[in-house]
């Protein structure tokens, strides 16, 4: 590695992506070298690999109350989301499908959205309120005889708010239309049980819970039938044709496993260190703002404005970033885009100013006390060396 | 004081509250009952209704009317203690295009019993006059010299008496400006300064920058003619100007205070 790293180094960015679990990478190992099968092959190897890849599903649909065969591995959460929505949507000509989503959605659905459009299918944007929750009144004013998918995320990427799942699925349903949701931030973090919600299609992403970047999966509720996106083989029920990426799924499998059994842990210390250090600066920096909703938020997310610096969040992140801290200045998908507002933030109502400027701070499994302790020391000192050159202190 | 019981919570265990357990959590509920919003799983709207009702005949898990009229009277009460409103038109007032409600508003303002103009010493309009902050000693400038390096080279330092004339476009005055640093940002070669008159430096001696670029003001609006917004371009005149022209400049800052704005001006030309 040639590029110099700081010595101490903190990790806040897990909405980004997240560390490998030690155990994921043990799980994940064999797959690597002796067991390299394919599991569509009849032989012992192919055998193995297919062993591995059920017993994956079932950890999978462990997580989610949910039946293995429910179950279809993809390369990412993003590829679980066009499954899902180009899916539903394909089966009908486009007169006949509108479908309704958020305007706070990760691309990964929005761009599919418009890419439906351009192809002659309607779809609704919901609005937010200013903590970044989508109504029920406001799904109950959009849907339409013809709606047949409504997919709302579970939580937010860049101001971590929880929607009301089960609610807005509960509006769904009862109205014959299917509910997909992008759990990507969401899953292994709340519980999120397709036995007692009336969730349709979820999406999941390994890389944000601690396993590995390249493999995902969708959730698809018996019963609910789907155009695949990849024609081949047929692997995954034909969902998903494609020689399946084993030792990734392994790592889903056992990352999901992680996060089953230690979510209600990990959320209690989560949420005492999310809820310390949003209490700190808002102590320690008067024009520090917390976004979003102060407690339906996901565990470890944390989304903070300046008053009056949002310009200099991006200044903020890299002298964090020079001291070892790892944040980011919303998400890091669009990062890219450097230099326009939030739409999230933007549609949440906030100016354009404002919008500029959000750190985002997530924190994961492997995050201590004294992680903790050291940001909340030295976040004040840097926005206050920000502060004093570009503006005066708050009179 | 509304009360909840242990039935009132999801029985989950999902720990989102902070609480190890449901259980743990109705324990502090009885001298805490605020902390039932933090259960993620207990929508607002119902919480609301138990706090209204309070007869304990309907659970906070009771489905709900899915009408489209009882869906659209319900409304998700807003959080008492998010540290800042989001919904604003600039950095710091909190409401979407506030008026100037605190500051004189007027086409022509009322001096020593006569009404006069917002009229510069050439005659030309502006729109608000720009002072400096009370405690300061003079009107707060930011700075760069045309050789940002002599920041360093001339190793200026926060109280330092410096001297030197703003040239070039985007200020230029033919008055060369004395001033004490405020701040240095030797990075960068940014200074910010309050202006003060000669006595300063006869007496104290000084640092001649030679020539510098003023980047911004800030100060403080007490009196103006229109609203102030957020990234609108406006003619103002710096009280202390000796020259006594009108200035114009973008607002890129505003904070509301009781009497009046703070504000940052840049983009700054004279005239």
């Amino acid at each position: 590695m040639s590029e110099n790293l700081p010595t101490e180094r903190i990790y806040f960015d897990h909405s980004a992506t997240s560390p490998l679990d030690p155990q994921v990478v043990e799980a994940m190992l064999p797959f690597y070298q002796e067991t390299f099968g394919n599991p569509s092959s009849l032989h012992w190897a192919g055998r193995v690999a297919k062993t591995a890849m059920d017993r994956a599903r079932m950890q999978v649909a462990d997580l989610f109350h949910a039946s293995p065969d429910e179950i279809t591995f993809t390369a990412s959460g993003t590829e679980s989301d066009n499954m899902a929505l180009v899916g539903v949507a394909e089966q009908y000509p486009p007169e006949e499908c509108h479908l309704i989503t958020s305007s706070i959605e990760h691309p990964a659905i929005l761009e599919t959205c418009k890419s439906l459009e351009r192809c002659g299918y309607e779809v609704s944007y919901l609005p937010v309120t200013s903590e970044g929750i989508v109504e029920s009144s406001a799904l109950l004013a959009e849907l339409r005889p013809n709606t047949r998918l409504v997919s709302i995320m579970a939580a937010n990427n860049v101001v971590g708010t929880l929607q009301p799942v089960g609610e807005l699925a509960r509006i769904t349903r009862a109205h014959g239309a299917l509910f997909h949701t992008d759990a990507v931030q969401a899953a292994g973090k709340i519980l999120l049980h397709m036995d007692t919600l009336n969730v349709d299609l979820l999406s999941v992403s390994a890389h944000k819970l601690h396993g590995p970047k390249g493999v995902g999966a969708l959730y698809v509720r018996n019963g609910v039938k789907l155009e695949p996106l990849v024609y081949g083989g047929g692997q995954e029920r034909g969902l998903r044709s494609a020689t399946e990426n084993v030792t990734g799924i392994v790592g889903l499998g056992k990352a999901a496993e992680i996060a089953r059994l230690s979510m209600s842990e990990e959320a209690v210390r989560l949420v005492n260190y999310r809820n310390w250090i949003v209490e700190s600066v808002t102590e320690a920096i008067p024009n520090a703002y917390l976004i979003g909703h102060p407690y339906k938020r996901l565990p470890g997310h944390i989304c903070l404005g300046f008053d009056g610096q949002e310009g200099e969040t991006i200044k903020l992140m890299l002298a964090l970033d020079e001291n070892g801290i790892a944040v980011s200045t919303g998400s890091a998908c669009s990062s890219h885009h450097g230099g326009q507002p939030s739409y999230i933030l933007m549609a949440m109502g906030m100016d354009p100013i404002r919008a500029r400027g959000s750190l985002r701070i997530t924190l994961g499994r492997f995050n201590t006390e004294d992680e903790v302790q050291r940001f909340v020391e030295i976040l004040p000192k840097m926005v206050a060396e920000m502060r004093h050159v570009t503006s005066r202190i708050f009179a | 004081m509304t009360t909840y019981a242990i039935e009132d919570l999801p029985g989950l265990d999902c720990g989102t509250c902070g609480f190890r357990s449901c259980e743990d959590l109705a324990d502090r509920l009885t001298n805490q009952p605020e902390l039932i919003k933090r259960c993620i799983y207990l929508s607002e709207d119902r919480v609301q209704v138990q706090e209204q009702s309070q007869n304990g005949a309907r659970s906070l898990f009771a489905v709900p009317d899915l009408s489209v009229d009882s869906q659209r009277s319900t409304r998700t009460p807003q959080p008492s203690w998010t540290a800042s409103p989001v919904q604003s038109s600039c950095a710091g007032c909190g409401v979407a295009n506030m008026p100037v409600s605190s500051v004189t508003r007027n086409v022509s303002r009322l001096v020593g019993g006569k009404t006069v103009p917002y009229l510069d010493s050439l005659g030309r309009d502006f729109d608000f006059y720009l002072e400096h902050f009370p405690e300061e000693p003079g009107p707060r400038e930011i700075i760069i010299p045309h050789n940002p390096l002599l920041t360093r080279e001339m190793d200026i330092q926060v109280g330092d008496v410096l001297i030197g004339r703003p040239l070039g476009m985007s200020c230029g005055c033919p008055i060369t400006h004395c001033g004490i640093a405020m701040d240095v940002d030797k990075r960068t070669g940014v200074i910010v300064w309050c202006v003060t008159g000669p006595l300063n430096p006869r007496l104290k001696g000084f640092k001649d920058l030679g020539y510098y670029i003023a980047e911004g003001y800030e100060g403080l609006i007490h009196e103006a003619r229109c609203e102030i917004r957020i990234g609108e371009r406006y003619y103002f005149q710096p009280k202390m100007c000796m020259l006594q022209w009108r200035h114009s400049g973008l607002v890129n800052y505003l904070n509301r205070l009781p009497n009046g704005y703070q504000v940052r001006v840049e983009g700054l030309w004279i005239g």
